[in-house]
């Protein structure tokens, strides 16, 4: 009688001894294999008989179990620690750059964006208008006829024309928006106009081309009371602040009456300007409501209608809010500039997600 | 407008701090610009008195001095000659600022001798030029008291910004008006004395043309010293910053300032015969009092006697009827011109004068006659002599206007309830006559306000005295919804191209829409776009095209040492300057370096495929859906005619161009490397007006896709399209991709020939494809091929 116990003791021995896969693989010949010894164990059962054959065969079964399952955990094993090995010869400077493809969007379009994307909710449409405009829809629809004194703060730049029963001009505000879209339209209308606008200066705090954003809004009941509502909520949303102070101050535009400019309340804080603290003021923005004038002029009548039009300046906007210190950089196309004061091509303007 | 608070004391009577009345200014609409306390630079100084006077023992030109000062006895060094035992001087004390020279007094040794603080002259207060010596002060001045209250620089300069319709605030006078009838105040009475001349005028007056001078007051004075003015008078011009001239001219700048009443005064003695107010002759000239000589068009209101041209009413005085400190005998001119007339003279002459300010923003009638009286009596006082009765031509209008509102009408506008009662009130205190009338409010104008034409009018001066903070704030969000779309179709497009390109690497640039006409003629019709004013010689047309200004940016960022550049502009181009003519255009441009040399990859340089990549890429991502793109080689001009291309949309539509610039206009920019750039048309981009939401049907088959690769011996000038092109059209359906994988040129293949490689991926949507299957279309592959660009297939 072949003794089990012995057997099994010496398989458990030389399986512990084993250190790689291919001694491992002898070992499991040796025992298991064709000619292996438990296999060869098996086959001699066939000469056993009744009670003893049963017996010795459910002891072979056992052994052949657990050392296949000793083999398995030995594989393992040494597959687990052949990786281990490998891993530790696998290491890289994590630390070594790499480099980023996306570019940038300018804080004029982002400016702007944000702009449309508060009065969109509002329920104003984006009007456009071309940048070099008819002397006539640039002044004298909007009540500013050829010598009124308004002309002469506009610093115009006139553009050689082909035919000469007509003046134009690079278009001084986007006020000419509204009258083309006042004649284009009935109302009721709200409007906003962004855009481009030139004139004749270049200083440190002037730059010959700026942009503009111009707001109408025509229907029978507007009043100054929804003006000052409107600029309200879009200042309030725009500086992303519900402490905003605003003031409303008298002032001429030839084309509105009453007119207003629009401070909003800031306090210095070393170099940089906090929007809703403080006490000092900041003009930014020209409003009123629309002269009754202007609405003759493109056929409105103002017994029927009346309306507000507000205009602010997209640079000042981008300046308060982005702490960009002056006006002409915007225009240098300087990449460093574009690159620290730009936006992110995939951010996206919204009120539900974050506005910048 | 530049005044000071104790001038403006002078009309106004009020208990308010001068913070308050600053604060209120703004609020009506007179905005306050800047306010200066003008004293804040002489607070520390005081006046002393000089006790002893003895030679400085080591310099001959300097004194040792005691000089009481009230609170104590100083020792000073002092160096000007002038310094006697007695005199009454400013004493500048340690700490000290001089304001000439912004210098700070400290005790010092001067030569050995200990001084404390500084005696000073005219010149080192900043109030002369006079540095001869120290200012000696009257003998009966109080030692001890401050210099900046005995010389009256202890004020307030208030500077504010008068919009175009609010002329009547010209002037002082105006400026409390507006005051009082805010409630910070009381307007003061003006006893208006009218001068009754005791002779004839010797100068008579005559207007030709009334349109342009409806009323001219001549008021002739005798015998007239023309002296320095009074201490009172040069103070009082020399605080708004105004240089005194002699009496006559600074009692004339006086009343303009006060009164906002222009006037002029003529050496009556120079002026030939009579007055004659008419409109000038073209090829006259005239030499104004700013010593230019003028040439004058017909139009122009000229005030002249029977020999030539005095001065261009209500612009500038001549200089050949100049008063000097000769002079003995003034006409003294107060009359009203045309607003319009007065614009366009001074626009045409481009002359800038506070009288045509005036003049063209409308001046009160009423002032005519009450700003010669003043004036006259001012001049008699200051100057002596005699004056004529007034002589007054053309006719002053009496009638005031008026206009007829209805208060409702001001409320629906303002927003804000208001009764008839207040609006009377506010407008009586404006000066205005208000009073019921039935349902209106009868309104009469005061002669001094200009810009009140009607209701809106109104309606803001209402507002303004009732202040603006009190309009309340109103919801503007509204049930019903006015607009569908907040954008329209080609704004949305600009938008998403913007972003998308920005997301492949570029940066966004915005460039004057000005450019250079001598670097621009490449890319359009330069002659069309010419800027009449420009702001300067190299930004003198509108730009035909984007790419001349990013050209000068990649120019300038070059020379910052910036070595790889992908910039875009999206904006208008212009093809001549009528309204209509604008383009919208969007241009990439790549510049050096796609991949700097770096740790893991090689240096690489930008090329046509990366621009062609973008643009590509961009059309796809604003055309979704079903299209067809091909290519061809024909780019614009501006483009290297061998690597550029135009990119054409459903066989129709072009769309972009895409390319190296050509190198003579790199040239012409100085950009020395290969510049790669997009155009991307975006007023062709088709506008999908109704939008589908549903996607065509996805068919996916699940048989086994199979790839071959062939390769053909070609020409060179074989382009790729036509083999991919070839290879799809044999089997549409089973066809599902054909691209080129390998391209390469050598000596090997033949002179003009080159290796193209092609992919092509089978695979039916019916069945497995099998070995006959792959052979057939793998010969009709090659047939086709070989047949459309005459090459031979490689084995």
């Amino acid at each position: 009688m072949v003794d089990f116990t012995k057997l099994e003791q010496e398989i458990t021995n030389s399986l512990s001894k084993v250190k790689d896969l291919e001694s491992l693989n002898e070992c499991r010949i040796k025992y298991l294999g064709k000619k292996g010894e438990i296999s060869l164990l098996m086959k001699e059962l066939a000469n056993l008989s009744g009670e003893d054959r049963k017996k010795q065969a459910e002891i072979l079964n056992t052994l052949k179990n657990k050392t296949l399952s000793l083999i398995e955990d030995k594989t393992e094993e040494l597959n687990d620690r052949n990786l281990n090995e490998k891993l530790s010869s696998e290491t890289l400077d994590v630390t070594l750059p790499v480099s980023s493809s996306l570019g940038s969007i300018h804080p004029i379009t982002q400016v702007i964006e944000e702009v449309v994307t508060i009065f969109g909710d509002l329920d104003f449409y984006v009007a456009e208008g071309p940048e070099v405009e008819t002397d006539y829809n640039n002044f004298t629809a909007l009540n500013t006829s050829e010598h009124h004194p308004a002309r002469q703060m506009h610093d115009t730049f006139y553009v050689e024309t082909q035919t000469d029963s007509m003046q134009n001009v690079l278009r001084t505000h986007t006020s000419p928006v509204q009258i083309r879209s006042m004649l284009q339209h009935k109302p009721p209308i709200r409007l906003i106009a962004p855009g481009k606008t030139f004139r004749c200066d270049n200083d440190q705090t002037h730059s010959p081309m700026f942009h503009q954003v111009e707001g109408l809004v025509i229907d029978q009941e507007s009043n100054m009371s929804h003006l000052k509502g409107c600029l309200e909520i879009f200042l309030k949303t725009f500086f992303e602040t519900d402490k905003l102070k605003m003031r409303f101050r008298p002032s001429h535009f030839p084309f509105t009456e009453p007119s207003a400019e629009v401070d909003i309340g800031y306090t210095k804080k070393g170099n940089q300007l906090v929007i809703g603290e403080g006490d000092d003021w900041l003009e930014i923005l020209g409003c009123g409501m629309v002269h009754p004038k202007v609405l003759q002029n493109v056929n409105i009548d103002p017994n029927s209608f009346q309306g507000y039009a507000f205009g602010m300046g997209i640079e000042r906007l981008a300046m308060l809010k982005y702490g960009i210190s002056d006006l002409r950089t915007f225009f240098e196309c300087d990449l460093r500039w574009n690159k620290h004061y730009g936006f992110s091509p995939l951010n996206f303007p919204s009120l539900i997600r974050d506005l910048s | 407008m530049k005044f000071t608070y104790s001038w403006l004391k002078e009309h106004l009577e009020t208990e308010h701090q001068y913070n308050e009345v600053v604060d209120k200014l703004t609020a009506i609409g007179l905005e306050v610009e800047s306010v200066q306390d003008t004293g804040l630079a002489y607070k520390d100084f005081i006046v002393g008195q000089v006790l002893e006077e003895e030679k400085h023992p080591n310099a001959d030109k300097l004194k040792l001095c005691k000089v009481d000062i009230g609170r104590e006895k100083v020792d000073v060094v002092c160096g000007a000659p002038n310094v006697t035992k007695g005199m009454k001087v400013v004493y500048a004390p340690v700490g000290c600022v001089i304001p000439v020279n912004q210098m700070k007094i400290k005790a010092a040794k001067i030569r050995g001798v200990e001084s404390y603080g500084m005696m000073c002259s005219e010149y080192e207060l900043g109030i002369s030029n006079e540095h001869d010596g120290i200012i000696s002060l009257e003998q009966d001045t109080e030692v001890g008291s401050s210099y900046a209250d005995l010389s009256g620089m202890n004020d307030i300069l208030i500077e504010i910004g008068i919009t175009p319709n609010r002329q009547d605030c010209l002037g002082v006078l105006g400026v409390a008006r507006d005051l009082a009838a805010a409630g910070v105040g009381k307007l003061k009475n003006r006893e208006f004395k009218t001068e009754k001349g005791s002779f004839e005028s010797p100068i008579k007056i005559e207007i030709q043309d009334n349109d342009i001078c409806p009323a001219f007051a001549g008021s002739y004075i005798k015998n007239v010293k023309n002296v320095a003015s009074p201490d009172w008078l040069q103070k009082k011009l020399k605080s708004i910053g105004l240089r005194p001239i002699s009496a006559l001219v600074d009692i004339t700048n006086y009343v303009m300032f006060d009164q906002n009443r222009p006037l002029h005064v003529y050496d009556a003695d120079k002026v030939k015969g009579k007055i004659i107010v008419r409109s000038a002759q073209d090829g006259e000239s005239f030499k104004a009092l700013d010593e230019k000589i003028y040439d004058l068009k017909k139009g122009m209101c000229t005030i002249s006697d029977e020999e030539k041209v005095l001065g261009l009413g209500g612009i500038m005085g001549g200089e050949s009827t100049g008063c000097n400190f000769d002079t003995i005998n003034v006409l003294l001119e107060s009359a009203l011109f045309d607003k319009v007339n007065t614009a366009r003279t001074g626009r045409d002459l481009s002359i800038l004068s506070d009288a045509r300010y005036r003049f063209e923003r409308g001046i009160d009638p009423r002032s005519t006659l009450e700003g010669i009286h003043f004036a006259t009596q001012l001049i008699l006082e200051i100057c002596g002599g005699e004056c004529s009765e007034i002589v007054l031509a053309g006719k002053i209008s009496e009638t005031p206007n008026t206009i007829d509102i209805l208060g409702k009408n001001i409320v629906k506008r303002l927003g804000l309830e208001i009764t008839d009662d207040e609006i009377i009130s506010i407008l009586s205190s404006l000066g205005f006559g208000a009073k019921k009338s039935g349902e209106n409010i009868h309104c009469t104008i005061p002669s001094w306000r200009q810009d009140i034409h009607g209701e809106a009018d109104i309606s803001e001066e209402i507002i303004r005295i009732k202040g603006y903070e009190n309009i309340p704030t109103s919801n503007i969000r509204a049930i019903s919804k006015v607009n569908k779309d907040i954008l329209n179709s080609t704004q949305k497009i600009i938008s998403k191209a913007k972003h998308f390109i920005a997301s492949e690497g570029y940066n966004e640039f915005i460039t004057f829409s000005f450019s250079d006409s001598k670097k621009s003629s490449f890319f359009g019709e330069i002659e069309k776009l010419k800027i009449i004013n420009p702001i300067s010689e190299d930004l003198d047309i509108l730009r035909p095209s984007l790419i001349p200004n990013l050209l000068a940016s990649i120019k300038k960022n070059t020379a910052r040492g910036i070595d790889s550049l992908s910039v875009f502009e999206a904006g208008g181009q212009y093809s001549s300057t009528t309204p209509e003519d604008q383009i919208n255009s969007i241009c990439g441009v790549k510049y050096g370096l796609s991949n700097s040399k770096t740790w893991r990859s090689e240096k690489k340089e930008f090329d046509i495929f990366d621009v062609k990549n973008d643009l590509l890429n961009v059309i796809n991502y604003l055309v979704p859906g079903n299209k067809k793109i091909s290519i061809s080689d024909e780019a614009p001009s501006w483009y290297h005619p061998g690597r550029s291309g135009k990119i054409i949309l459903n066989k129709k539509i072009e769309i972009g161009y895409f390319g190296e610039l050509h190198p003579r206009i790199a040239n012409k920019f100085k950009i020395k490397t290969r510049v790669n750039l997009f155009e991307l048309l975006i007023d062709s981009v088709p506008l999908t007006e109704k939008k589908t939401t549903n996607k065509p049907l996805l068919i996916l088959s699940d048989f086994q896709s199979v790839t071959r690769d062939f390769a053909f011996i070609l020409d060179k000038d074989v382009k790729s399209s036509d083999l991919i092109k070839a290879a799809l059209n044999v089997d549409t359906k089973i066809i599902k991709s054909a691209e080129i994988f390998d391209l390469f040129e050598d000596k090997s293949l033949g002179d003009d020939k080159k290796s193209m490689a092609i992919k092509v991926v089978l695979q039916s949507e019916e069945k497995t494809l099998d070995e006959n299957d792959i052979n057939s279309l793998s010969s009709k592959i090659v047939e086709a091929i070989e047949k459309s660009t005459s090459g031979t297939v490689r084995s």
